[in-house]
């Protein structure tokens, strides 16, 4: 029986579905659900991750320590995880407090041709002897060879192992396969897959990845997750136990605390709108779907043209400014 | 500290099996470029014992664009009346002192990390530094021998159980971000023949395996490197990859004595492993870590792969080393795990 590690970012990529608006009471209660379901890896946080609250990408009502600190006292067996952006996150200011929290495993994240970035924090995370794992984000954008590349650095700089993010939900199997398959053989270290859920692809493509070699997955329960979400968690441990991997969640437990999620600190229940569906083909980063919306209804414009506009312009995470010239440049174009 | 630097004095002592091999070293001058590095400090501290308790009287010279962070990290060579600081990137050397007779070239970092984020500095480094250093070596008066440390990554790919012989070569996929050490190495072999032949400089090459012992930085990502540090301060010894992967590690001293017996009594033109011939998987290697740090630590293998078609094993064949200069490794795996782990305790 072939082990699988899970890490859920119910409480990070989640996040980005209520505007980075989770409170205190909520990650406490999660955590305690995911906990007693032994979840392996519990990711806290803002959504674009450590360091990230900012006018730019929506604040938070609560602190990054405040985040970690709760969670950190709900989570005796589970890991406790972040994402980390370099920018976002600067070593001394974010890294460092966090470590000393309690935080065990950090995930340095980039656009997926930017590993150039996360050699200091990868490094650092290896000096202080915690688990380092590098993210490639956008991972669509990039042809496999160039993403093995990019891999490879992260794997110099003291990664553990690779995680690709479909961060705009665009991949087809296909393309699943294709990628994984090129980063196994090309990396000793193992491999990951973050699905977003835009096109109803995310279990399937998650399925396709460990098919196709990965170790690790990322799931959110309900699949609360940005735009349309992500691979729904409850039914990849559920489809994991029927094809016979093993993940050491209690999948009773996984299932109430998905019970417990949805009722605590979901608004609504990700489902896949037609704006993801756009996103999705367009191939834009699912955090945008916030940005797109409330733009869309300021400058009364079809935020689906504002989808299709973003993905000619290949935009990345961190560029949501760019939404705003895209909308006068169609209003413009119209007059 | 100060019994740690007595402790390496020792080690030196134990590493220096014949000191009359060494005799063509004495009342000479040597200068070392990348003279702050783990070689320049070992070979300093191997001088140090040298000349105090043998009398050697060597003259020093440490050459690194840094001066200021060797005095910082070891003081008490830089405040030696023998050891001369020459503060110049060895990519451009203008000058280097007429004295110089012996010359040991150890410029440019191993690390994997600064290849990947500045790729073409790392091989402008080995490249021109090499030639730059020729250039000025040519001109000096009395020069004996130069020593060029390459890497055992010259030799590629082989997939073979057996030591790597001195003439044994792989393939090597020159299209690739993870072959720029290797290809920067290899083309500085071929520069050193090139002054060999057209200059008729007195250059040997010796191909470093993997090195260990204090001086070594625990945030090189190296196995050995990385288990000691996660073993100290970590949670778990993480073995990243295939755990069968066979290696061999030579300790500082052992090293340092053996690039010294190569510069006395090495022929002009030959290359030579520099390495233990000590075979070690890293599993073994963890769990020697673990049993010596003494703490309740679990070790984790992470991999992408279900299994190696090919265990990577590479450890350096020393027929030639032992039959050519009589040096063999006197610092096993164990003796020298211990030092280093009691040195990063500090």
């Amino acid at each position: 029986m072939k082990n699988i590690l899970i890490s859920d970012p119910t409480l990070r990529d989640g996040n980005h579905a209520v505007s980075h608006k989770l409170n205190l009471k909520q990650i406490a209660i999660y955590c305690e659900a995911a906990n007693y379901a032994n979840v392996p890896i519990v990711e806290v946080g803002h959504g674009n991750g450590l360091g990230a609250s900012s006018l730019q990408v929506g604040l938070s009502d609560v602190t990054d320590r405040q985040m970690l600190e709760t969670a950190k006292k709900h989570l005796t067996k589970s890991k406790l995880g972040i994402h980390c952006i370099p920018g976002f996150a600067t070593i001394k200011r974010d890294l460092a407090n966090a470590i000393d929290i309690g935080v065990d495993v950090i995930r340095v994240a980039s656009h997926c041709t930017e590993a150039d970035i996360t050699q200091r924090h990868l490094g650092y995370i290896r000096e202080r002897g915690k688990e380092a794992y590098g993210v490639l984000m956008m991972s669509h954008m990039a042809p496999a060879n160039l993403l093995l590349e990019e891999a490879q650095k992260m794997e110099n700089y003291g990664a553990e192992g690779i995680i690709i993010m479909d961060s705009a939900g665009a991949y087809l199997p296909s393309d699943v396969t294709e990628k994984i398959s090129t980063l196994v053989e090309g990396l000793d270290i193992p491999v990951g897959f973050h699905a977003h859920n835009n096109l109803g692809l995310a279990i399937a493509n998650s399925i396709t990845a460990l098919e196709s070699g990965a170790k690790i997955l990322d799931g959110t329960a309900r699949g609360f997750g940005a735009g349309a979400g992500n691979a729904q968690l409850e039914v990849l441990v559920a489809v994991l136990i029927k094809m016979g991997y093993k993940t050491g969640i209690d999948l009773y437990n996984i299932l109430d605390a998905s019970d417990i999620a949805e009722k605590e600190i979901m608004p609504s229940i990700p489902v896949i709108k037609s704006e993801s569906i756009v996103s999705g083909l367009a191939g834009v980063f699912s955090g945008f779907s916030k940005h797109v919306k409330r733009i869309s209804e300021e400058f009364k414009i079809d935020q689906r043209d504002i989808y299709f506009e973003l993905g000619k312009r290949r935009v990345v995470a961190g560029q949501e400014d760019i939404i705003i010239e895209v909308a006068m440049e169609i209003l413009k174009n119209k007059k | 500290m100060k019994e740690q630097l007595i402790l390496i004095q020792k080690d030196c002592e134990k590493s220096c099996a014949d000191i009359s091999s060494l005799n063509s070293l004495r009342n000479q001058s040597i200068l070392i470029t990348g003279g702050t590095g783990f070689v320049g400090k070992w070979i300093a501290e191997m001088i140090c014992y040298l000349n105090e308790k043998e009398n050697f009287n060597i003259k020093l010279y440490l050459l690194s664009r840094n001066v200021e962070l060797f005095k910082t990290e070891v003081p008490h060579l830089a405040k030696k009346s023998y050891v001369n600081l020459i503060e110049q990137d060895v990519r451009n050397i203008y000058e280097i002192p007429n004295d110089i007779q012996w010359v040991v070239n150890a410029a440019g970092s191993p690390d994997s990390k600064e290849h990947s984020s500045q790729p073409i500095k790392t091989i402008e480094t080995f490249t021109k530094g090499t030639t730059s250093l020729f250039e000025s070596c040519f001109r000096l008066p009395d020069l004996k021998k130069i020593v060029h440390l390459s890497s055992h990554q010259v030799y590629g790919k082989i997939n073979s159980e057996k030591p790597i012989d001195e003439k044994q070569f792989g393939s090597l996929d020159a299209y690739n971000l993870n072959s720029i050490y290797a290809e920067s190495k290899r083309l500085t072999e071929t520069y050193c023949a090139i002054y060999r032949n057209q200059y008729r400089m007195p250059i040997i090459i010796a191909r470093p395996f993997a090195f260990i012992g204090p001086y070594q930085s625990l945030n090189k990502h190296w196995a050995v490197n990385s288990f000691i540090r996660d073993g100290l301060f970590g949670d778990s010894i993480r073995i990243l990859g295939d755990g069968n992967t066979v290696r061999s590690y030579l300790y500082g001293s052992d090293m340092a004595y053996w690039i010294l017996s190569m510069l006395s009594n090495g022929i002009s033109g030959e290359c030579y492993n520099l390495g233990s011939s000590e075979r070690i998987n890293l599993i073994e290697l963890a769990n020697k870590i673990v049993n010596l740090l003494n703490r309740n630590i679990k070790i984790n293998s992470k991999s992408s792969k279900e299994s190696y078609d090919n265990t990577s094993i590479i450890v350096p064949d020393l027929s030639k080393v032992f039959n050519q200069l009589k040096i063999e490794v006197n610092i096993d795996i164990d003796f020298a795990l211990m030092r280093t782990i009691q040195w990063n305790k500090k």
